[in-house]
């Protein structure tokens, strides 16, 4: 962990020695480069949130933004306890030398981790202010009443916050003996003005505009243009290079071939295009790379039949010979992240003076889910300190799990520094089908059984998946083994039943696959829950019952906010009769994400015979993630949630061919397009007493199977294998 | 070679002369509003608007471009800031979550309101078939062009 003094603490947050750039030392080198994990306390986020002269509100945004917008609702927050407006706070993305190190942005955590030290922050900061404003009018701090951006006396004198600032700005340094100021974000019985409100996105007018916002935006002058030949997969290594015809290029300037690396740099993104089509690099791969491969790898199955599952995750008076009601496998392809950004990076070396004389910086700018990793990533590979290495973080266009790594970033490194001017790296959509580190293909075993009665009374659910969060890529190749022993956090995500059970087995293998692979928006939930609520689906079915009444009935009492989910999308549903005559039908799911999260979907479809062809017409979605900061903000990710619901249950798997990935672009990797997208009705189920937990990725869940469920209701036929395709589609005898 | 982009006509140095028009925009005028995606013209994130018609700038060539009206995202506002009935809708319906396939959007949304000043939901369903957004924006397109439509049928 990282230690800072106080003061040098403060100066590097850029609070005090006001204008200078202070590049704090980090007290020693990180070993291994592991994502940043750092719970943010309230003593770091008061440093995050300064009143100005003029009395705005300066807000660090702690969070990388890639569409979730969790900045906005942490400025919601902040801007409640100030008593200003969430669109009057400037709000600000650190680099890594104006803040100490912050959390990686991943798994729906920003609101969870940061929303309540923030509330705190802020608060402290406005009584504070309410106490500068008493000395000011010679008051006692109760007769000093709260008002918009600043304080109304009981005898009626306004003041300010910019009449309380002076020339510096004003944060306040908290610790953990600092008094706990109210906290009106929190406060239940309060009339909120900005928490609970449909506060526009932080950056919306910029994007509407076109401002430069990502990576490949930031101007640069006298920059270079490069790339790098990607390989297929991270541990291949290249056997052959042939780079004939390439100094002849128009516009080229440098070869760069260094430990299995080939790049060049050009002087226009043209020339790069043509230079890289003249080199041809041949692989040499540590596996073999084929679909059949990550079929026989993933089959649960054969895994179930050599008891080879290593990792149990329940077993409780488990009956393996139990009289099964339902027994089916299901599987769930290798999907890719495909964000709408091909990943770009600049990187230049430059000089800077001080008194102490000049130093050279090594500076990227790039769009990361976690720039501390990424600095310390490029500390290892130049061997420079990580103190002469800044990160400027830029907005994504698209995250989705998949930006945690030093890939373009090194590229954009090494051709600068074998040119010594910046260098932009702008990744192709190939690029970037090759580089992404997928959603593993996973392969699901569902047994269910139940008495006489209807009840369920036994659940076996036995699977194997690639590995997540202890990818091949993500740890150092030592710990691996050891790490791998343990729970995958990304592959037991989603396996905890909902329903009550007697007996009970859940168990998993992980293992590596041919492609690389990773963290995919919702993790192993979707697949899981996929295969969960299709199988609760099918064994209300077999018994005659409504799934939805029956989901009902065998969920367990505690979960009575899931309950209350699947109530609501079966009521939003019912508004929307299901058309007459074939083809036409309605399939319901919900699922827990991280155990505080809680939602429930229902999916229209229709199977058009003659067009062969499966359409998702409606959706519901009604979900419960505590307090609704942003109630629009949530209803956003809902649909964003069912559009890739769609593109799961419909349309997306990474084709992979002999020895390479297949899908290179949206023309052989589909996504969602406009036609695709089913109308959306969206409900948030607010708490105001709970503390809210993101969104980003829970609706996911329980998407995929509600439109399965809707196909087997539409058709008789139960989808058992996605991206699930007409074709699969059995019809009978007719 | 000279290229006029939102009114301003810009010479272009030779060096630059076979660029496809979105690297032109981005990299030579600094016009990065327009953005790359696919490379193969199939997500409409690059599309700016040649003589009104909306086109995917990876494919077109400057040659191709010269000599024409090129409408790009940072020209469709009005000169004194007031933003585009479409640019406002954007706003009011928070459309955008990442924002990268925005300006793409933006620009055939501009072009269909030309073609048809009520669109349907069908009618924008084909129109905007070409623009990609993996965040899933479309139900709030929809709603938005529809909203911008009836701002600017009003102010005829």
């Amino acid at each position: 962990m990282v230690q800072l003094t106080r003061r040098n603490f403060l100066i590097a947050t850029g609070w005090i020695a006001g204008g200078v750039t202070v590049l704090y030392k980090l007290g020693s080198r990180a070993k291994a480069v592991a994502p940043t994990i750092i719970f943010p306390d309230k003593e770091m986020a008061s440093t995050w949130i300064q009143i100005r002269p003029d009395g705005g509100c300066l807000m660090y945004c702690p969070r990388m933004d890639m569409g979730q917008n969790a900045n906005t609702g942490l400025a919601q927050i902040v801007a409640e306890e100030l008593n200003i407006s969430t669109n009057d706070i400037e709000a600000v993305q650190p680099s890594t030398s104006d803040v100490p190190p912050l959390a990686v942005t991943a798994g729906s955590m920003s609101l969870t981790a940061f929303s309540r030290p923030m509330a705190i922050a802020a608060a402290s900061l406005r009584e504070n202010m309410r106490e500068r404003a008493a000395s000011r009018l010679k008051l006692s701090i109760r007769e000093v009443l709260d008002d918009q951006a600043g304080f109304r006396a009981t005898d009626g004198r306004l003041v300010r916050y910019a009449d309380l600032v002076n020339e510096a700005p004003v944060f306040v340094e908290i610790d953990e003996h600092s008094s706990l100021p109210d906290l009106y974000a929190f406060d239940t019985q309060r009339q909120k003005k900005q928490v609970g409100q449909p506060v526009k996105p932080l950056g919306t007018r910029d994007i509407v505009t076109g401002a430069p916002l990502y990576a490949a935006d930031v101007p640069m002058e006298g920059v270079l243009f490069g790339r790098a030949v990607r390989p297929p997969v991270r541990n291949a290594e290249i056997a052959a290079v042939d780079t004939r015809g390439v100094t002849d290029v128009p516009g080229f300037l440098k070869l760069v071939q260094e430990d299995n690396f080939v790049g060049v740099v050009c002087k226009t993104p043209g020339s790069v295009n043509a230079a890289m089509s003249k080199i041809k690099v041949s692989w040499h791969l540590k596996q073999t790379i084929n679909q059949d491969e990550i079929d026989r790898l993933v089959n649960v199955d054969d895994e179930l039949e050599r008891g080879d599952l290593e990792h149990t995750l329940h077993d409780e008076a488990h009956r393996p010979n139990a009289d099964w009601a339902v027994d089916l496998r299901f599987d769930v392809q290798v999907q890719s992240h495909a964000a709408q950004e091909p990943r770009a990076a600049i990187a230049r070396f430059n000089e800077e003076g001080n008194e102490e004389g000049t130093k050279h910086l090594l500076e990227i700018w790039t769009g990361t889910q976690d720039p501390w990793a990424m600095k310390r990533f490029a500390a290892l590979h130049t061997g420079l300190d990580e103190e002469d290495i800044v990160i400027y973080p830029q907005r994504m266009g698209g995250g989705f799990g998949g930006r945690e790594h030093y890939e373009v970033e090194q590229d954009a490194v090494r051709l600068t520094s074998a040119i010594g001017r910046p260098v932009k790296v702008q990744w192709t959509r190939k690029d970037e089908f090759m580089a992404a580190r997928n959603r593993p293909a996973s392969a699901h075993r569902l047994r269910l059984a139940a008495d006489e009665t209807g009840r369920l009374t036994d659940w076996w659910h036995a699977y194997v998946t690639g590995h997540v969060v202890l990818a091949r890529e993500r740890l150092p190749r030592w710990l691996l083994p050891v790490a791998r022993l343990r729970e995958d956090m990304g592959v037991v995500r989603g396996t905890n039943p909902a329903y009550e059970t007697t007996h009970l087995r859940v168990e998993y293998k992980d293992v590596d696959l041919p492609v690389d692979l990773g963290v995919w928006r919702s993790l192993n939930a979707a697949p899981s829950l996929f295969a969960i609520e299709s199988a609760m689906d099918e064994l209300a079915l077999q018994l005659g019952e409504d799934p939805v009444e029956y989901k009902i009935s065998q969920m367990r009492g505690e979960l009575t906010r899931l309950k209350v989910c699947l109530e609501r999308v079966r009521d939003m549903a019912k508004r929307y009769p299901v058309p007459e005559g074939e083809g036409y039908g309605r399939g319901f799911a919900c699922g827990i994400y991280e155990g505080r999260c809680f939602v429930a979907v229902s999916a229209d479809v229709y199977v058009d015979r003659d067009k062969e062809r499966i359409t998702v017409k409606h959706m519901c979605c009604a979900q419960d993630v505590g307090m609704a900061v942003n109630p629009d903000q949530l209803s956003a990710q809902m649909e964003s949630n069912m559009a890739w619901s769609v593109g799961m249950a419909l349309l997306e798997r990474l084709e992979v061919g002999d020895d390479d990935i297949q899908s290179s672009n949206f023309d052989n990797y589909p996504i969602v397009r406009m036609a695709d997208m089913p109308s959306v009705e969206t409900e948030v189920i607010d708490q105001p007493a709970v503390p809210p937990a993101g969104a980003g990725e829970v609706a996911l869940i329980a998407g995929p199977a509600a439109i399965a469920n809707a196909i087997r209701n539409a058709t008789g036929y139960r989808p058992l294998s996605l991206p699930i395709s007409f074709a699969d589609i059995a019809y009978g005898q007719d | 070679m000279k290229l006029k982009v939102n009114g301003v006509e810009y010479e272009i140095d030779p060096d630059w002369h076979d660029e496809n028009l979105l690297d032109v925009l981005r990299d030579y005028l600094g016009l990065t509003g327009t953005r790359f995606s696919c490379g193969i013209g199939n997500c409409g994130a690059c599309m700016v608007q040649i003589d009104g018609l909306s086109i995917n700038s990876c494919l077109a060539s400057l040659s191709m471009a010269a000599g024409k009206e090129i409408l790009t995202i940072e020209g469709m506002a009005a000169d004194d800031g007031t933003l585009h009935p479409l640019q406002q809708a954007w706003i009011d319906e928070a459309v955008p979550q990442c924002g990268y396939c925005q300006s793409g959007q933006l620009m055939r949304a501009l072009s269909l309101l030309k073609e048809n000043a009520d669109p349907d939901d069908a009618d924008i369903d084909q129109a905007m078939n070409g623009n990609l957004c993996r965040c899933g924006s479309y139900p709030r397109i929809r709603r938005s062009i529809k909203k911008a439509a009836i701002v600017l049928r009003e102010a005829r």
